[in-house]
């Protein structure tokens, strides 16, 4: 199976090129980018065939892509690959917007091509350990979470994740869609009403946009969950950050900590300590699912719909900071 | 200076504890009944009195440790009687409450002291203290996270009373509801959900504040009646412009006791708390007592526990309607 990668302005395409490589039956065909400076750069560092357009790449016929562009660029490319039919796995978030993903969702769907949102977190085994005991009814009746995905400000990775043009928004946009869509999948239930409160004390001399975040989401089935997304770890810390939530039911409470499985690593080359991880892969086991979904010809584990509805999600909050009221989730049934 | 403690709960004893290691004459206990009072009475060999009356008569301090819906008419009859308080938290069951326990002490001239032990736990005190120095620059996003069981009493569990105790979010969220506002000033708005707002019956409770400060910063804030015994798990988080400080009594315990049963039907060996030379709660006590003699000030006043007060009823209040509660300003009261 030939699949190509359209933009590595994320830099999570520099380990998703390696998981395709790794992937049985896949052929990893090339990048392409807009920023052809950019492009040649990294075809260069990976040994990859570039292409000189995403026409181009498109044009080598792929069965698959990988968009990896800013997140106000996943639209266009997206709709650019279902209208070659190609189907396309998108890196988080789907879009800066709820209707752009819908228009996204919406093209996949009717191209007749997958389209899968990379939360790669639906394939982290502590939290498939957790979503396996709560189906088997072993954690009893949930309540509610309290759920961190911090991490320090992005900026070192790439300078446009703090430029709310191609991010679409700070540490909101960056930091709540993991663990929404993670509570989604282990309620099965949506959520209905977005509180949120944000700030800019933080980075406030570098960053435009918001650094720090606290939401609670209340879901359909009544389950409440807070969430703080903020970049409020400082780049020494022993890792780039963490995803974490007490889980609480009516037998008691369940600590999870995804990221937890670490060496504490003192390197005089570096001089403060590190978390190096020896967890399993979560990145080759979201492209793996994305290759034998295709091979299997059904829906990816995750959908374009499970990234609408993250994006609405988000958006809900930042109207919900922006009055300081709870905004309420209209349920249009999104479909893939 | 002649001091008494009325009730002899839990934080009776232990502000007895307290008072026994300092200069103060500890004369007696008042307890609902004088049965109730006799054991600690003869651990620090002073008297039982009859009634809370009879003990304000004999003192010159009052130290109120008794069920939260009281503090308001014992404060005032104290200060009727001339005498200084300290008073556990929280201060009052209402903020009107709160407001006319200060505005009698003023009058009477008696001074009235709020007992926010969290202020006076050395790791509170030391990222306080580090804040103040300015190691973690301006606080932007504080997390504070205090959990344990259901409280257990063997008879008249005032704690699951929420007319008497306000529940979870008066009685245990309070604590970091001061300390939030301690850290990051004057609360703007509050928003916040619990279990038992929708579940009453369920045996866990679980609640989380979102909280606007006035300059721009936001707390998180939990508590929890949720674990099994005997667990009891604090955590803080403060985030700066400058920095981060991480605690968690989870990951500083010094001592993990591993022990092996002698025979299996051994009592388990429990778990000990982080060992220190001197009893936050005696530092608390101290202080005080210092204040009273010297007029030197503490590190929080009745005005702070008036104001968690106040928090905390908004929290209950936010997690009663969902919607966010915007907080007055409290009127001063004249001094």
């Amino acid at each position: 199976m030939k699949i190509g990668i359209l933009s590595f302005a994320h830099h999570h395409a520099e380990t998703y090129i390696d998981n395709l490589r790794h992937a049985p039956g896949v052929e990893m065909i090339g990048l392409a980018d807009k920023d052809q400076p950019r492009g040649r750069h990294f075809a260069q560092v990976f040994n990859a065939p570039y292409f000189d357009s995403y026409e181009a790449l498109l044009n080598a016929r792929p069965e698959a892509v990988l968009v990896c562009s800013e997140n106000s660029e996943h639209r266009p490319l997206v709709e650019m690959a279902a209208a070659a039919k190609v189907h396309v796995l998108c890196e988080k978030p789907l879009a800066t917007s709820p209707a752009d993903s819908r228009a996204m969702v919406e093209a996949c769907r009717k191209a007749g091509v997958k389209l899968m949102t990379a939360f790669p977190m639906r394939f982290s085994t502590p939290l498939l350990e957790v979503k396996a005991r709560l189906d088997a009814g072993d954690l009893g009746q949930v309540y509610c979470f309290n759920a961190t995905n911090q991490g320090e400000v992005p900026a070192h990775l790439r300078a446009w994740f703090i430029d709310k043009e191609f991010a679409g928004g700070g540490a909101i946009t960056d930091h709540v869609v993991h663990l929404a869509d993670i509570m989604r999948w282990y309620l099965g239930s949506e959520v209905t009403e977005v509180y949120a409160q944000s700030n800019r004390i933080m980075h406030a001399a570098t960053v435009e946009v918001e650094t720090g975040g606290l939401l609670m989401l209340t879901f359909a089935n009544g389950v409440f969950a807070s969430i703080d997304c903020s970049w409020s770890k400082p780049n020494y810390y022993p890792t780039w950050g963490g995803l974490t939530f007490e889980l609480v039911t009516d037998r008691g409470a369940v600590l999870v900590d995804a990221f937890k499985q670490v060496l504490t690593v003192y390197s005089h080359s570096v001089g403060r300590a590190r978390w190096a991880s020896w967890g399993s892969d979560v990145n080759q086991a979201m492209i793996d699912e994305f290759v034998t979904a295709i091979r299997e010809d059904r829906e990816p584990r995750v959908t374009g719909s499970d990234g609408l509805r993250a994006a609405e999600i988000v958006a809900a909050a930042y109207e919900s900071a922006r009055t300081g009221l709870p905004v309420r989730l209209n349920k249009t049934p999104a479909r893939n | 200076m002649k001091v008494g403690v009325a009730g002899v709960g839990f934080m009776g004893t232990t502000h007895a504890a307290a008072w026994a290691t300092i200069d103060a004459q500890l004369v007696g206990f008042c307890a609902e009944t004088t049965q109730e009072a006799a054991g600690l009475a003869h651990t620090y060999r002073t008297r039982v009195y009859p009634d809370y009356a009879a003990l304000l008569d004999d003192v010159d301090v009052i130290d109120i440790c008794t069920p939260t819906h009281l503090h308001h008419n014992m404060v005032l009859q104290a200060a009727k009687a001339g005498k200084h308080i300290i008073c556990e938290k929280p201060l009052a069951r209402t903020v009107e409450q709160g407001q006319e326990m200060i505005r009698a002490c003023r009058a009477a001239g008696v001074k009235l002291f709020v007992a926010h032990v969290v202020r006076f736990f050395p790791e509170y005190a030391l990222a306080k203290a580090q804040v103040q120095a300015g190691q973690i620059g301006r606080p932007a996003v504080v997390r504070l996270a205090r959990g344990s069981y259901r409280p257990k009493k063997p008879v008249g569990n005032w704690f699951l009373d929420f007319d008497k105790s306000g529940g979870m979010m008066l009685d245990l969220m309070i604590h970091d509801f001061d300390y939030a506002r301690w850290i990051s000033g004057e609360v703007e708005s509050v928003y916040a959900k619990n279990i038992s707002t929708a579940h009453p019956e369920s045996a866990t409770e679980y609640g989380i504040a979102i909280l606007r400060h006035a300059g721009g910063a936001l707390s998180h804030v939990v508590g929890a009646w949720a674990y099994p015994p005997p667990t009891f798990r604090t955590s803080l988080e403060i985030a700066g412009d400058g920095g981060l400080i991480e605690w968690s009594s989870d990951s500083t315990l010094p001592i993990n006791l591993l022990l092996r049963k002698e025979s299996a039907d051994a009592p388990d060996v429990g778990l000990p708390g982080s060992p220190l030379a001197e009893s936050p709660y005696t530092t608390q006590i101290k202080e005080f007592y210092a204040a009273l003699k010297t007029d030197r000030p503490t590190r929080v006043s009745a005005e702070d526990g008036l104001a968690a007060v106040q928090i905390a009823l908004a929290a209950i209040e936010s997690a009663r309607t969902g919607q966010p509660i915007k907080l007055a300003r409290l009127p001063e009261v004249p001094a």
